[in-house]
């Protein structure tokens, strides 16, 4: 899985995405897509993969459990996931890529992949879309890719990238920071939970406009600005000194005490200790997990992906928080 | 209160939307309400900003502007042949129903495009299909224009040559 591998830049950013939107020529979108239009253009995208290795997975006969499980790990969107009518999953041979067919548009192909990787992301993302050569996409000169919704048209592209921002959050840098990268066509919001705040100080910063602007350009803007907001992280992340520093210490070993010992772990209390120890680990002072240990943990440890890999499944909230202290502990110790 | 816009004069102007529970409030100047259309919104009828339903999922404060490009409407009784929605099925929805739609009610949606994208002539890549027919003029415009200079410089042997490839390519064409 994607997250399991050692990213680039991987103290911030935490993972690199690009999608792209299809639709094919001479099907009306989905709403009006019939059933037995939908299962045509499943047909159509299964014949245009045939031999390329792909596994197809018809959602329809996936447990929800399983469905949520794949939306945690940012596989598929969560619309997706719970869907009515066919839709199915493409996965390619190195799990690099998962085409959504029939999801709002007919196909939703993304690429994730660890760390700062757009480059990569997105010359993977193209090479699928090369592979469904075959297919009559619906395509115009002027507004490029035929998309469901307007906000797509053009590209079809969306690249975005998750961060992790702890300084700037806490200096209360985010709702300045969304405003300026809006005036240079990206959008920034909140990984998890409502509004400008997020859970775990994850952020994701993606391409607002997608007409009128190549893939390349789209990727290099977001590319620059990644990065500049990168810099700022480390800026303000520099350690404290004197009383601060001792008692950011403890906090770090706090955070790894319960993470390591607690019998009782919630997802809220889990998404808070994963703040403090990504940055003890940026710091140095929690040693024994990488940045990818710790992201492993925290999405096998949401509550669809623990309930499906979970030995014996946890039905009640506090069975599922005694699994999920369980399971770090076994994984810290391997 | 600052106008959100200029961030500079004092806020005269005050709006609020709720569209299906998603609420949205706008302050601004005098200067900037009229510099955005601002005011023209009230001047629409009840349904007039069939738009403004589609940058929500954006959630930009500016994404209420899209509703303000100049009122459209399309002709009575068009209907997208490709799916049978009319233009009211789109504004209500904020989505196309099908490719087609973009042909058939390309005037009405332009005004509104322009104010989601800025650019609405699109850059970058193409499908495969069109790219290999793309490359091919764009390769025959290329021997043309070698050809040209091959008569005016008198190099009849690279023209004829140059005359053949144009025509293999021309026959390949029509296939």
């Amino acid at each position: 899985m994607w997250y399991q591998v050692k990213g680039n830049q991987n103290d911030v950013v935490v993972s690199s995405r690009v999608r792209l939107a299809r639709n094919l020529a001479g099907f009306p979108f989905d709403g009006k897509l019939t059933e037995k239009d939908a299962n045509a253009v499943i047909g159509k995208i299964e014949t245009a993969l045939a031999g390329k290795n792909y596994t197809k997975t018809d959602m329809t006969t996936l447990s929800p459990v399983a469905a949520e499980s794949l939306v945690e790990k940012h596989l598929v969107s969560r619309e997706f996931a719970g869907k009515k009518g066919p839709h199915a999953l493409f996965v390619n041979e190195g799990k690099s890529i998962y085409l959504m067919a029939c999801e709002e548009d007919h196909i939703r192909l993304q690429c994730i992949l660890p760390g700062l990787a757009l480059t990569d992301a997105l010359r993977l993302a193209l090479e699928c879309d090369d592979q469904l050569g075959t297919l009559d996409i619906a395509f115009d000169e002027k507004l490029g890719y035929l998309t469901h919704c307007p906000t797509n048209l053009g590209t079809g592209m969306r690249a975005s990238v998750m961060l992790f921002l702890p300084a700037l959050t806490a200096g209360g840098a985010i709702p300045p920071l969304a405003r300026q990268l809006a005036k240079i066509g990206l959008t920034l919001r909140g990984l998890f939970g409502e509004g400008s705040e997020s859970r775990g100080c994850l952020y994701q910063v993606s391409n607002q406009v997608s007409l009128g602007v190549s893939e390349e350009e789209i990727l290099s803007r977001l590319q620059k600005a990644v990065e500049n907001i990168v810099a700022r992280e480390r800026e303000l992340e520099s350690a404290p000194k004197g009383e601060d520093a001792v008692r950011q210490s403890d906090r770090f070993a706090r955070a790894e005490g319960t993470l390591r010992y607690a019998q009782l772990l919630s997802s809220e209390e889990l998404f808070e200790l994963f703040t403090d120890i990504k940055q003890g680990v940026t710091s140095g002072k929690i040693k024994g997990i990488t940045h990818e240990k710790l992201l492993t943990l925290l999405i096998e440890a949401m509550p669809a992906t623990l309930t499906e890999n979970a030995p014996e499944k946890p039905k009640t909230a506090l069975e599922r928080d005694g699994a999920r202290a369980r399971f770090i502990k076994q994984a810290l110790e391997v | 209160m600052k106008c959100q816009n200029c961030k500079n004069k004092e806020a005269t102007f005050f709006y609020e939307e709720n569209i299906n529970g998603k609420k949205k409030s706008v302050s601004l100047c005098a200067d900037c309400a009229a510099k955005l259309h601002m005011t023209e919104k009230f001047e629409m009828p009840a349904l007039a900003s069939p738009f403004s339903v589609f940058g929500n999922d954006l959630g930009n404060f500016f994404d209420g502007f899209f509703s303000l490009s100049p009122h459209v409407a399309a002709p009575k009784g068009k209907v997208c042949p490709g799916c049978g929605a009319t233009f009211e099925d789109i504004a209500a929805s904020g989505k196309a129903c099908c490719p087609q739609c973009y042909t058939t009610f390309a005037d009405e949606l332009l005004p509104s495009l322009r104010s989601l994208h800025g650019d609405v002539q699109h850059k970058g890549r193409v499908p495969l299909v069109d790219r290999a027919a793309k490359e091919k003029e764009n390769k025959l415009a290329s021997l043309r224009e070698n050809l040209k200079n091959a008569i005016e410089s008198e190099d009849f042997e690279s023209a004829a040559k140059l005359r053949d490839e144009i025509r293999a390519l021309e026959k390949e064409e029509d296939k």
